[in-house]
Formats: structure tokens, C-alpha cells, sequence
């Protein structure tokens, strides 16, 4: 109930200024007063290819415990990329190839003795096209539970992950509709829901507004601020507004899979070290 | 149009015009003669010159024109209620034709107390699985499996032998009651609960019970038979009042296109009742009760019958389904979800392909070599015909459903991959049950290919006269088979302008009612 109140506060608030074109004035959000946080995930010299086209080059990074990072750059630059080998998304594809070291909680993600389903199971993934399932509203949400066994008090986590998801009150009356049925934005808080429903402690997000209008954008940029004093959020965004109103912390890919940049974001929209990131980020080029 | 713009000029269409035409030719050409060889066949068949001019007046103006003009009625108001009116004239039909199918192999082949051993011998493992599923679910997986296999086993060992030994027997429509009337009502409750609320569930439940019961009271008293009238009562009257109730509840706006069957049947029966009246003699069809039901193997085409044929292709389906599809499907999902992509699998991917083109003689010559030269299997029996025939449409099998498999988009699978399903569970969950309508499509498509092959059978010898098996191991007929054998052992000009023609027209049906049931599910699924 208070999430839903909250998140309607945010969004008629910021709603004025939300889509002011130029360059944004830094990060809209105050959680840095928080002070440092620890790093739950850091990549050394993590190199990725697809059978002979490295579409990673030995990127380092370390990405803090709820916070919310960005990651942007052009096309193929390899921020997707990055973003699937964080929970192995990358071992479906047989011509990906890793190398280095992705540590998760302090452990290298790629170790043999790693299980990448179990790995999945902490590491929750929102995908760019909203990719319900042809089932119900209920049924979705309960999928990852179900895969679990963690059938007890089965409604109320269901119903908590779509409170959490800004979505109970549009659809607690059609809970055994089918998914499908539901617009573009409220399909996509859905698959958040679903995400957010098995308690992950990371949140992977790909392009998640990219498909939507942008009041559902609004939302769910909106939800993924909440979702921050939970979880740790992990976003490839191809709009730089959009990094620079919700990140705390933004990377820089430019192409050939080189990570060029990685700051708090303030810093990186006000006054990046690196010229071509400056030209990027300005528009200049990409 | 002559007088073109003389700063653009003209291009010639001269090539492309002939082009067009000679394709249009050729499309016509197919076509005609498939036509016309139609006609020939249905007009051997039914011999419709046969009958009294007087008759065919009577029926163009009681049924044929009233349902023409009801069609375009219909067609005018919407695409849709002219749909309805199809779907609601032809699957009646169609589901009488397998509800008759069904009937004949409780009449004539397994009879119902062996079917009610054996239906009660698995379901006591069954409700061990339920039991347990209930009780407890921290039991490993082996050891449930183990455990459901060995009850089982030992359930079918003991369960049939003692049924059978029962003092008292039951009649045959309350065995098809129980054992079929029950399933259908139990599912068929639940599914309308989930569509109209429990109330009607429950009467639905009670009416389709108590109807298929009044089926078999009804056939015993009028002579038609306990087991057809069950039979049609749960597989055609069923099905039909479920769609017609359904159609008006819940598509108002097409209710009207019911009118199309109505008016055809009715049509048909003042036809009869005025032909009857004024005293018209029908055609002479070859095409008959007596056709459809006799057994007899003779030179002589008035005593024939096309009845062995007819049960033996309905048995030999089962088998073939039996083998064919869960192997099929179970190799498509392995190829499509689990496989490297290694040269290993390349070489199979190529092989399956060309499996499917193999003349169907070939796979003949195998089901004789494996199993009945080296398995040692008497010649030309059920077991071994239905395991030729699932050789057969086995590749057919693995196509489609791997087309079908292919075709759910990945997106549905990252998501479940995403949330942590392992291969198994995304496969279970998100695979099978988005691709099960085009594996079902592909499936009877296969099947009605298997339909019609002769050359198989007559490979692994199956017998020129045949009557009805009674066992795995009889040998068996099929209908292209029965046609082969009249139309070579039984060879003479009578026999190919009467039977022949009539059994061709059996085999055409059940063919065309066939590929008709998979356009149907294709189109359904699409919609959605």
C-alpha cells in the first residue's frame, strides 16, 4: 500500500520536469548521503567473445550493493553483453566464449563449481521487449516460486511482488487474466514483478523502458528508484536522460566493447575525464 | 492506355503476361484432373443417375437449396456466422464418424470387460501418484518413480486377472460409462468451471454422466446397439451441444449461423419423409450400411464390405501413434532444446530430412527385416504393421514438431531461463506448452499420411483377406490395403466401377476428416 501511495508521490512530483530535453542537471536522486557502499559485484578484466568477435575487452568494473548503475554507449558496444554475463545468460549462446573473472558476493561466477541455474535463482533479469508468459497474471508472478518449490503463503508473495512492482491496484481484480492482456507498461512492471517476486538480491535490467511509451517509462523509472532500497539494480540504457535521472553510478561503453568510463554519475554527466565520453554523452557522436 | 507519355515510354509485359498464363494453365491442369477423377470415383460410388429424377427434385428443393441460401445468408450477415454455421454441420459429422470408429473396436475387438481390467489395473497407480503428490513431497524423485513403476507393473499383473474372474459382469454401456463417460464429465466439469463458475460445472458434469448413460439405455431398447449409442452419445452428441452452448452464450452475434445445420437437417429429413411419401427410389450407391459394415472377402461386389478394413486401419493408427509420436516429439525437443550445435548433430539435422523423402517401399523392406526376419515376428501383424507404418511417419513427426518448437520465440524461454528454470523445467513450462498445437497439427498430418500407404504393408505381408484382429499378433488389413486387394486379387471390370470406387471415397473421408480436424486446430491457435 505505502509503495504504491509513494510511488504516485514521485511521479506526479517529478512529472513537470521529467522529459526536459538537454543535458540534465546530474542525478535527480539523493540517495548518496547514504555514504559508500560496498561492491557486491566486480568484473576483472572480464573479456567476452562470440566465436572470433571480442564484444567484451578485459573490462573492470565493481558495482555497489543497492545502488542503481547505468550502463550506456552506442550500439554494440557490449553493455548488454556485460550486463548477461553477470548471471550467465551468455552459456545459452554456444559461441560465447568468457574470460577473467566475475565476482558475485566475493565468488568468481564463472568457477566450475558455480551452478548457473542457482546463480540465476540471486540474480534476477527484466528483459527490453516485456516477454510475459501466455498465463495468467498470478501465474507469472508464481512462476519463479513455483520453479522453487517455495509454495507457502503463495498469494501473499504475490500479491507483495506486485505491490513492490506498481502494479496491484490496476490488476488485483483480474489476477487469473492472462498476462498478455495487459498494456505495454503494465506488462513490463509485470515481468518485474516476476522478477522481484523470488527476492533477488541483483536486479538485471535490459533496455527496460525502450519499448514503452513514455508515461509507462515514467513508472517504471519511477519503480526502479523504489526498487534500489531493496535490491541492487543493473540497467543498459540507451538514453542518457534516463541514466542521469536514475543511476547512481554510470559506465561508459564505446564501441568495440571497451569499458572507457565508470564514475558516479554526477561526475560522468557534469565533467567526464574522457573526451570521447564528454563527445558522447553531448550528443557529439554515437 | 495505347498512346503512352512519350517522355516515359512503355515497358513490355509481353514475356510476363505469357508467363502468367502458362502458370495459370498448369494450376488448372492439376486441378482439373484431380477434379474430374473426383467425380468419376463419387459418381461410381453413389451412382446418382441411378435414382428417380423425381428424388433429386425432391432434395434440391428441400435440402440443397435451402441450405445454399441459407450459406449466403449467413455469409452476407458475417464471415463469422457462416463459420459457425460450417463448424456447427461439420463436426457433428465428423466426430459421429470416430464415435462410430470407437464403437466398432469395443464391438468387435477388445471386449469391454478386458478394457475394464485394464482401465481399473492403471488406475491404482494413478491414485498412488495423487496419494503421494498429496502426502508428502520430500520423496525423492527415483524413488517415487520407482515406486509408481513397480505398483504399476504388479497392478497389471494381478488387477485384470481378477476383474475378469468376476462373478457378475457388467453391461457394456455402463463398462463405457464408467470407464469413458466418467473421464469425460470429470474434465469436461472442470473445464466449463473455469469458464461459467462452479454451478454449472457441477450440472454440466451431472448432464454429460447421465446422458451418455441414457445413450447406452436408449441403444439397448431401440436395437441400435448399447455400445454406439454410448459411443455417439459421448463423442458426438456431447461435443456438439457443448459448441452449440457455447456459441450462444458467449457469441451472441454468430448465434444465427446455427440455423445453417439446422436447416440441413432438417432438409434432409423432410427429403426422406417426402421421398418415402411419394414413393422415389433413391440412388443405388455402392456406398451403404451394407458396405460400411460387411466383412465378407468374395469375387462377388454386392456382398462385400470394407469393415475389416476400417478397424484394422483404426488399430494400426493407434500403434503407429503410440510409437511414432512420443519418440517423434521426444526427439524434436531433444534436437531443438538440448543438442550442441556439433557436426555430430548437422549430419542428423540433414539425415532426418532425407529420411522423410525415403520412398515408403523401403521402409517396408525395413519392418520386414527388423522385425519380422530378425525379431522373429509372424508376418503381417498389428504389431508389426503399426511399427512399419511409425518408421514411417517418424521423420514426418520430428519436422513438424521441431517447427513447432522452433517457432516459440525465444524471448518466452530467456524469460524462464532468466528467472532460474533449468533446461527441464523451461522445456515443461514454457516450450511444450506453446509449441503442443503445431506438434498436435504436425502429428495427425503425419498420421493421415500413414492412412493411406499400401506398400508397407504389403512388404511385411500383411494377408490379401483378412477379417478383424482380435490380437496383437493377427494379421491385419487396412482400408488402401483392402482396396489394393480389390482391385488385383478381386480383379475384374465389375468390381473397379462398384466397390472400389465406394472404398476409395471411405478412405478419402476419413483422410480428408483427418487433415480437416488439423486445419481446424492450426487455425484456432493462430487466432489467438
Amino acid at each position: 500500500m505505502s509503495n504504491a501511495d509513494k510511488r504516485t508521490d514521485v511521479s506526479e512530483g517529478s512529472s513537470g520536469d521529467e522529459y526536459a530535453v538537454g543535458v540534465p542537471e546530474g542525478r535527480g536522486r539523493d540517495r548518496d548521503a547514504d555514504g559508500e557502499a560496498s561492491t557486491i559485484i566486480e568484473s576483472r578484466d572480464l573479456s567476452v567473445w562470440y566465436n572470433d568477435n571480442q564484444a567484451l575487452r578485459s573490462v573492470s568494473m565493481e558495482i555497489p550493493e543497492k545502488r542503481v548503475t547505468a550502463m550506456v554507449g552506442p550500439s554494440g558496444c557490449g553493455k548488454s553483453t556485460y550486463l548477461r554475463s553477470i548471471n550467465r545468460m551468455n552459456d545459452l549462446i554456444d559461441a560465447a566464449r568468457v574470460e577473467g573473472e566475475m565476482l558475485f558476493d566475493g565468488k568468481n561466477v564463472y568457477d566450475d563449481d558455480v551452478d548457473p541455474v542457482a546463480l540465476r535463482r540471486r540474480i534476477g533479469m527484466v528483459f527490453q521487449q516485456p516477454n510475459p508468459f501466455p498465463k495468467s497474471i498470478y501465474d507469472n508472478v508464481a512462476y519463479g516460486l513455483r520453479l522453487q518449490d517455495r509454495t507457502e503463503n503463495l498469494d501473499e508473495k504475490v500479491e507483495d511482488a506486485l505491490r513492490n512492482a506498481a502494479l496491484w491496484d490496476e490488476v488485483k481484480d483480474q489476477l487469473d487474466q492472462s498476462g498478455l492482456d495487459l498494456s505495454g507498461g503494465q506488462q513490463q512492471r509485470l515481468c518485474i514483478a516476476r522478477a522481484i517476486a523470488v527476492d533477488p538480491e541483483v536486479v538485471l535490467m535490459d533496455e527496460p523502458a525502450s519499448a514503452l511509451d513514455p508515461v509507462a517509462t515514467s513508472k517504471i523509472e519511477d519503480l526502479i528508484d523504489e526498487m534500489a532500497e531493496e535490491y541492487t539494480v543493473v540497467i543498459v540504457t540507451h538514453n542518457m536522460q534516463q541514466a542521469a535521472r536514475i543511476s547512481d553510478k554510470t559506465a561508459v561503453f564505446l564501441t568495440g566493447g571497451e569499458l572507457v568510463e565508470f564514475d558516479d554519475t554526477e561526475k560522468i554527466f557534469e565533467n567526464p575525464e574522457n573526451e570521447r565520453v564528454e563527445d558522447y554523452i553531448t550528443g557529439k557522436f554515437g | 492506355m495505347s498512346n503512352a507519355d512519350e517522355r516515359f515510354g512503355r515497358v513490355s509485359r509481353r514475356i510476363g503476361k505469357l508467363f502468367r498464363a502458362v502458370l495459370f494453365a498448369s494450376t488448372l491442369a492439376g486441378i482439373l484432373t484431380l477434379a474430374v477423377l473426383l467425380v468419376y470415383v463419387a459418381n461410381d460410388a453413389f451412382q446418382p443417375l441411378s435414382a428417380d429424377p423425381g428424388w433429386h427434385l425432391v432434395f434440391l428443393l428441400t435440402l440443397v437449396v435451402p441450405t445454399v441460401a441459407t450459406g449466403w445468408w449467413c455469409y452476407r450477415r458475417s464471415y463469422g456466422t457462416l463459420a459457425t454455421g460450417l463448424l456447427g454441420t461439420v463436426m457433428p459429422g465428423i466426430a459421429a464418424l470416430y464415435a462410430g470408429g470407437l464403437a466398432a473396436l469395443f464391438i468387435d475387438v477388445i471386449p469391454t470387460l478386458v478394457w475394464l481390467s485394464f482401465v481399473i489395473a492403471l488406475a491404482v497407480p494413478a491414485g498412488v501418484v495423487v496419494a503421494l503428490r498429496r502426502t508428502d513431497r520430500s520423496i525423492p524423485f527415483l524413488a517415487e518413480l520407482g515406486a509408481v513403476l513397480g505398483v504399476t507393473a504388479g497392478s497389471l499383473l494381478v488387477v485384470p486377472g481378477l476383474v475378469q474372474g468376476l462373478p457378475t459382469v457388467p453391461a457394456d454401456w455402463m463398462v463405457l460409462v464408467l470407464t469413458l463417460g466418467l473421464p469425460e464429465a470429470f474434465l469436461l466439469g472442470r473445464w466449463i468451471e473455469g469458464r461459467w463458475g462452479r454451478r454449472d460445472g457441477w450440472i454440466a458434469g451431472a448432464a454429460i454422466l447421465f446422458g451418455s448413460a441414457v445413450g447406452g439405455v436408449l441403444g439397448t431398447a431401440t436395437g441400435f446397439g448399447a455400445i454406439p449409442g454410448v459411443a455417439l452419445t459421448m463423442f458426438a452428441a456431447v461435443p456438439t451441444a457443448l459448441y452449440v452452448t457455447i456459441v450462444l452464450r458467449e457469441r451472441p452475434e454468430r448465434r444465427i449461423g446455427l440455423l445453417l445445420p439446422a436447416v440441413i437437417v432438417g432438409g434432409a429429413l423432410a427429403g426422406e419423409l417426402l421421398v418415402g411419401a411419394l414413393g422415389l427410389t433413391g440412388p443405388a450407391a455402392w456406398v451403404d450400411w451394407g458396405f460400411l459394415t460387411s466383412t465378407t472377402q468374395s469375387g462377388d461386389p454386392r456382398s462385400v464390405g470394407i469393415y475389416s478394413g476400417i478397424v484394422g486401419t483404426i488399430l494400426l493408427m493407434f500403434v503407429v501413434a503410440a510409437i511414432a509420436v512420443p519418440a517423434g516429439v521426444g526427439a524434436a525437443v531433444y534436437l531443438e532444446e538440448y543438442a550442441p550445435d556439433t557436426t555430430f548433430t548437422r549430419i542428423i539435422d540433414v539425415n532426418i530430412s532425407n529420411l522423410a523423402g525415403v520412398p515408403s517401399v523401403v521402409y517396408g523392406l525395413l519392418g520386414l527385416g527388423l522385425f519380422v526376419r530378425y525379431a522373429g515376428q509372424p508376418t503381417g501383424t498389428l504389431l508389426v504393421g503399426g511399427a512399419t507404418l511409425a518408421l514411417l511417419v517418424f521423420p514426418i513427426v520430428i519436422i513438424s514438431a521441431r517447427e513447432a518448437i522452433r517457432a516459440v520465440p525465444d524471448s518466452a524461454r530467456q524469460a524462464s531461463y532468466g528467472m532460474g528454470a533449468t533446461r527441464w523445467q523451461t522445456v515443461k513450462n514454457v516450450v511444450l506448452p506453446r509449441a503442443f498445437p503445431g506438434i498436435l497439427t504436425g502429428t495427425i498430418l503425419a498420421l493421415s499420411r500413414a492412412i493411406g500407404e499400401t506398400a508397407p504393408l504389403l512388404v511385411i505381408g500383411a494377408a490379401q483377406v483378412f477379417g478383424i484382429p482380435d490380437s496383437w499378433t493377427s494379421t491385419i488389413g487396412a482400408m488402401p490395403l483392402q482396396l489394393y486387394v480389390w482391385a488385383s486379387t478381386y480383379a475384374s471390370p465389375a468390381f473397379y466401377t462398384t466397390v472400389l470406387a465406394a472404398g476409395i471415397v471411405v478412405l478419402l473421408t476419413a483422410m480428408l476428416s483427418m487433415n480437416s480436424i488439423a486445419i481446424y486446430v492450426r487455425n484456432h491457435y493462430e487466432q489467438r
